[in-house]
């Protein structure tokens, strides 16, 4: 990912930042973590308090690799190491939400297929993933989680339309619930495609 | 780009335009702003069907009449954010709703130059009950004091029974749907459109996490249909009111505990937390949802120490309805204090405070703990000086008084209202502004307080047997005894001396 899509990517985490540091219930449970992934696998930002983030710029090599199974081996072990579990003596952490945004293919093909079990069910609430471009595979998302969106473009709008969609996913929690639904995710932008 | 506007002719037969641009999303709808800022248009996802229509049409219509066109009803229009109409747009139904007025949009925001960005945004009431949002993130100038606090509650209060009495349930109250605005003391019931009126429109959510009545998790697994289905209602209204009264006057929820119901899985845990093992952190004997103090960050300190600043120093008109909300009536609907109770225990509450003689009190008022030697439960700054308390008694035959258990606390700037002099007189939103000007005054002079009458026609000092007139003042101390009218209601104050 380069010139425009990446300068849009970092644009939509200040903006899904400075949205959640507007929200009161955010501002008092919600932690970020990013991680990136191309042909190494980087904790860019670890497990922080979203009102003492510093968010990193977000950068990509021209080419190589998508090493996407080895980025959820590392969020794996992230969520075993840094996800407090209730103990006897207190409360743990909430169920914790995964973003996944990639522009190519999984590279690490066996890795990808080996991790996708262990990962659904090391308790996520939810699991996201977004195809961003027409390089981005939605079918193998889709072997991962039943919400994958796809942008066909990988413009500033679009980019700001999806993290948008992410923040009310965060947010959702703290809203009015239907008599009839149940949890659902918040209804995707028009730009967004939800990947059926 | 220039702004799609839509221009409709709504349900009242006004013409309606909007900015066809999503500018906020709530639970259930996507809200458009018109023009002008006068108003918003808050449309439906879901596609429109005719039960919804007409319950549309109904809440903006006959139930909007039903609560305005009474007396009271120009006051009353500062409680709610009431739609006015219902439109349609591509078969989609919404409502028009007045825009909030500017007291509820943060002036100042956050701290070191509004470093979270939210000045102009709404003041949703979690900020305020968030220990942590006070103590690091909220501009000083936003935050207001205790006493403001209290008649944000009044309002809420009393926007409620207002609407119980019609025969309406909110069926939605939370922070998110009611805003607050503890600088000036006011507060808006906004999001009406899912008023649930019983026996012809049933609620079309059930709630907001938080303020879900246990009754309603507990059985929302359950078809809508069923029988043993709980929806919102009037007395679920009543739990989400007693949360938030706990909640704006103590910084924290009353059942969020460190009890764990479910060691594996944390959502239900919060199910059961909610639902059906809600216990009252505070209960009395069964101590254990206990909040562990020993796990509290610093900035929840002491608000989430119920040892530090039990339920109790809210004073016990308050306490005695904190324990029928959360201790007899949190899994007996039934039991649960009215809104009107609410209502007359927190305007009673008002006359209890005293202020704070800390200038750095963050709160800056108390309710008085029936002590000799009062402190502030807050900062612990002790009461310094007299403190008379006035008891209140009420005729209800001829020359014999009973005591109303209603107590007020005397402090320079207090004054004696209607509503202390006559016990059929109560503040609500049916008081004329006649009855709202003040009868009487107290002042401080060389370490004693006295009364001074202004407009009583025929108070009278029944220890010295005489008259006081219309300007006239007499002494406050122990066993004084004062009739502020003869009338039928009449009170009779008699005079009690704490502090030192």
């Amino acid at each position: 990912m380069n010139g425009e899509p990446i300068v849009a990517v970092n644009a939509g985490l200040q903006a899904l930042l400075t949205s959640l540091r507007s929200n009161p219930y955010a501002l008092d449970s919600v932690h970020l973590a990013i991680t990136t992934f191309d042909s190494e696998i980087k904790e860019v930002l670890p497990m922080t308090a979203v009102a003492d983030v510093t968010l990193p710029e977000i950068t990509c090599p021209k080419s190589g690799a998508t090493l996407l199974g080895a980025a959820l081996e590392h969020i794996f072990e992230q969520v075993q190491r840094d996800v407090r579990k209730t103990t006897s003596a207190e409360k743990g952490d909430w169920k914790p939400i995964l973003v996944i945004l990639t522009d190519g293919k999984p590279t690490d093909t066996l890795a990808f297929s080996e991790v996708i079990p262990r990962l659904q069910s090391c308790g996520f609430a939810k699991i996201v993933a977004c195809a961003a471009g027409p390089k981005a595979d939605p079918a193998q998302l889709k072997r991962l989680t039943e919400h994958v969106v796809s942008l066909d473009t990988m413009d500033a709008s679009s980019f700001s339309k999806f993290f948008e969609w992410v923040s009310a996913t965060f947010s959702k929690d703290s809203q009015s619930r239907g008599a009839t639904a149940s949890v659902d995710l918040p209804p995707p932008p028009p730009e967004v495609n939800i990947v059926v | 780009m220039a702004a799609n506007i839509v221009t409709l002719i709504a349900s009242d037969g006004s013409t309606v335009r909007f900015i066809n641009e999503i500018k906020a999303q709530g639970g259930v709808k996507d809200v458009m702003f018109s023009p002008d800022g006068g108003y918003v248009v808050a449309f439906f996802r879901e596609k429109a069907d005719s039960l919804a229509r007409d319950r549309l049409l109904e809440i903006t219509g006959r139930y909007r009449e039903k609560i305005f066109n009474q007396e009271g009803g120009d006051y009353l229009r500062n409680l709610y954010c009431w739609p006015t109409a219902v439109v349609e747009y591509e078969g989609r139904l919404g409502v028009v709703v007045p825009f909030y007025r500017d007291c509820f949009f943060f002036e100042f925001g956050s701290r070191n130059n509004d470093m979270l960005g939210i000045r102009r945004k709404e003041k949703v009431g979690k900020w305020f009950a968030t220990p942590g949002h006070r103590t690091k993130f909220l501009d000083q100038r936003e935050l207001g004091d205790w006493m403001r606090h209290l008649k944000v509650c009044v309002m809420l209060a009393r926007a409620v029974r207002r609407m119980h009495m019609a025969g309406l349930s909110h069926s939605d109250l939370g922070y998110n749907n009611c805003l607050i605005d503890p600088t000036t003391g006011q507060a808006c019931l906004i999001d009406i459109d899912g008023l649930v009126v019983p026996g012809r429109h049933p609620p079309a959510v059930i709630g907001t996490p938080d303020f879900i009545a246990p009754e309603v998790v507990m059985t929302s697994h359950l078809a809508k249909d069923d029988e043993k289905r709980k929806l919102p209602s009037r007395t679920t209204d009543l739990h989400a009111l007693a949360v938030l009264i706990y909640m704006y006057l103590l910084y924290r929820h009353p059942l969020r505990g460190d009890k764990i119901h479910d060691p594996d899985d944390s959502q239900r845990d919060e199910e059961l937390m909610m639902g059906a093992r809600a216990l009252f952190v505070e209960h009395p004997t069964d101590t254990s949802n206990r909040v562990n103090a020993a796990n509290l960050k610093e900035s929840e300190l002491p608000w989430k120490d119920t040892a530090k600043i039990p339920y109790k120093v809210t004073g016990p008109y308050l306490a005695g309805l904190f324990e029928r909300a959360f201790i007899d009536g949190l899994h007996d609907a039934s039991k649960r204090p009215t809104a009107d109770e609410w209502e007359t225990a927190l305007v009673k509450t008002v006359d209890l405070l005293q202020p704070c003689s800390n200038p750095n009190c963050g709160q800056k008022w108390y309710a008085f703990d029936n002590k000799q030697a009062p402190r502030c439960p807050f900062c612990g700054t002790p009461h310094r000086g007299k403190l008379p308390v006035l008891n209140l008694y009420s005729s209800h035959t001829k020359g014999k008084f009973l005591p109303d258990n209603h107590r007020v606390m005397v402090y320079s700037g207090q004054s004696v209202f209607r509503w202390h002099e006559n016990r059929f007189v109560f503040p609500n939103e049916k008081l004329s502004a006649n009855d709202a000007k003040r009868v009487g005054y107290f002042i401080e002079h060389s370490g004693d307080w006295f009364l001074v009458n202004e407009r009583l026609p025929r108070m009278r000092d029944l220890r010295g047997g005489q008259d006081v007139p219309a300007g006239a003042r007499v002494l406050l101390d122990e066993g004084a005894q004062i009739l502020l009218s003869p009338e039928p209601g009449g009170r009779l104050v008699v005079v009690q001396m704490a502090g030192n």
